[in-house]
């Protein structure tokens, strides 16, 4: 549905425009600061980049959230498969079962999907500290695997909705099982889907606060967990703070920068459109 | 091929098991969690060790009691009302805008620029934004300064009167690409891209086309993002923790803070149960009609 006219072409650059300043001035900010001098931050020289650009700022940085940008590697690395596994046979389960219970199930799920932590906070916080899980990192891998499984068997069930039901009907003539069907037809077909919902659920897990913050122990400290403590503990030099955020950001951001398009389909799926 | 009899329904289930069981068990832990933390709302427990006694509504008549959670009630509606209305229409204006006049390289341009911030954690966001609105020295005030426009310099979320709506306004612009995204896909079903080719042939005005024909047509694209905003809404936490810490006092307060600092840091976990409650019963109203309407879609 295009149009033309002056007037119209006139409000589109206008609006590119404004939505440029807002949406790159927080970013420009974020990384002209992380290069400056705690002097140059208290010159009120926000907009120009320092003059001696301080990459000493990110070793800084870098030495104090190391620990904290290996522990969520490691949490969300594991956590992405196992949900990307066990929601890839969920998903498979609502998207080919189509009994009445499935229905009860999905209903389950939707409110699983977005159920506020809160809600199931203080029992999990309970179970992993009695069993002592916190300790490890098991505690928040855990959690977050009851946390993800719903949300990737959806996705995954929206995938597999697309793949032909004809591909496993010629392959069970052929004898062969279901599980045999999943593995070897069904979800090769759906491997973009697996990337889909392995960038959001790797996403989610790598940004996740509320969770990491409550199950803290010295030796799973989370990256948005030290970011935070480092918001709160160099208070005024606000360029180490740039610097932790945008090594923070890296990851997640790179996802997003070059397999966009899984993101975006992933997050398509999520929002069930028609 | 054909399932009837009970064998066959029974082969069926079995077949169907190894799929469904771990997701089963997932959902099992789940909502046994939550009726734990609804249990725990009604018991006793105060201090660090766990205590079950049955209490009734002791914990629920003393919340409503509390200033406090008055002031986080009206704060999450704050944020439900203009965290969630102003994005909304935003988001329509521009993916009608992407819609209409996309001059070529600009939509995928646009779509990028507002999208990146839904990658990124609120934790992040928290902390280029406290910079942003720093009052004496942050870049906001700075920039206002520069330009002489000195009267429109504020303390933003340190000023206990509007502190909330800067932190709003930060969740507006993490969330305004992931609406446009969404609204722009339901644009583009095929009968609709026909009405719309049609009305324009009729010598309809642009904004009639959008307001009579394309608006009312993707209800259900509307729906999922009303939905999933005020969710998101709803369980803010991240940005009010960060940013604020529910101060000045606690003018930014809302519930998913209190129920924290209630549980962890007063050790009134009965409360902050009671707390969790009450954030859990109304995302479950937020989530019904998206409940129903997703029901519709996958089993029709």
């Amino acid at each position: 549905m295009k149009m033309r006219g002056t007037p119209l072409r006139v409000l589109v650059l206008g609006t590119v425009a404004v939505l440029s300043v807002i949406y790159i001035l927080p970013v420009y900010v974020m990384v002209t600061t992380s290069l400056k001098t705690p002097l140059e931050i208290t010159q009120r020289q926000y907009l120009a980049p320092g003059g001696n650009l301080q990459f000493g700022n990110f070793a800084t940085a870098l030495r104090l959230v190391a620990p904290a940008l290996l522990n969520s590697s490691v949490i969300s690395v594991t956590v992405t498969a196992l949900s990307v596994f066990l929601g890839g046979l969920g998903g498979y389960f609502l998207a080919r079962f189509r009994w009445p219970v499935t229905k009860v199930i999905f209903v389950l799920l939707a409110i699983a999907l977005y159920l506020p932590y809160q809600a199931v906070l203080i029992p999990l916080v309970r179970i992993m500290a009695t069993t002592k899980l916190a300790l490890t990192h098991f505690g928040l891998i855990f959690s977050y695997l009851i946390l993800n499984v719903p949300l990737a068997s959806i996705l995954m069930a929206t995938f597999f909705f697309s793949v032909p039901r004809e591909l496993e009907e010629s392959a069970q003539m052929d004898g062969a099982s279901r599980l045999q069907i999943f593995f070897r037809i069904v979800s090769v077909v759906a491997l973009p889907g697996y990337a889909s919902t392995a960038i959001l659920v790797f996403i989610q897990v790598w940004n996740e606060f509320l969770l990491a913050l409550t199950l803290v122990t010295p030796y799973t400290t989370t990256i948005q967990v030290k970011l935070n403590d480092i918001k709160g503990s160099y208070v005024a030099l606000y360029n180490l703070q740039m610097a932790a955020a945008l090594i923070t950001v890296v990851v997640p951001l790179t996802f997003f920068l070059f397999l966009g398009k899984y993101f975006i389909r992933g997050i398509l799926a999520g929002a069930l459109k028609g | 091929m054909n399932p009837t009899g009970l064998a066959a329904r029974l082969a069926r289930a079995k077949e169907a098991a190894v799929f469904v069981l771990p997701l089963l068990a997932f959902l099992l832990v789940l909502y046994g969690m939550l009726a734990w933390t609804f249990y725990t709302s009604f018991a006793d427990w105060e201090g660090t060790a766990p205590n079950y006694t049955f209490a009734g509504l002791k914990w629920y008549r003393f919340m409503v009691g509390l200033d406090r959670f008055w002031v986080d009630l009206g704060n999450n509606l704050r944020w439900l009302i203009l965290g969630v209305a102003p994005t909304v229409v935003l988001a329509l204006f521009i993916a009608y805008l992407l819609e209409i006049g996309a001059i070529k390289g600009i939509e995928a341009y646009l779509r990028t620029l507002v999208l990146y911030p839904a990658a990124m954690s609120f934790v992040v966001t928290g902390t280029i934004w406290s910079w942003m609105y720093q009052p004496d020295r942050g870049v906001l005030n700075t920039l206002l300064r520069a330009v002489g426009l000195d009267a429109l310099t504020s303390g933003y979320t340190t000023d206990p009167g509007t502190a909330t709506y800067w932190l709003i306004l930060i969740f507006v612009w993490q969330y305004l690409g992931l609406a446009v995204l969404i609204l722009q896909a339901s644009f583009r079903s095929v009968e609709l891209q026909e009405m719309v080719e049609s009305a324009m042939l009729d010598g309809a005005s642009r904004l009639r086309i959008l307001f009579a024909v394309l608006i009312p047509n993707i209800r259900g694209g509307i729906l999922v993002v009303v939905s999933l905003l005020l969710i998101a809404a709803l369980k803010v936490f991240d940005i009010v923790y960060v940013v604020t810490f529910g101060g000045p006092g606690y003018a930014t307060d809302v519930l998913a803070l209190f129920q924290f600092i209630a549980t962890y840091q007063q050790h009134l976990v009965a409360l902050g149960s009671g707390l969790a409650m009450v954030i859990f019963a109304l995302a479950f109203i937020i989530i019904i009609p998206y409940t129903v309407y997703a029901l519709q879609r996958w089993f029709e």
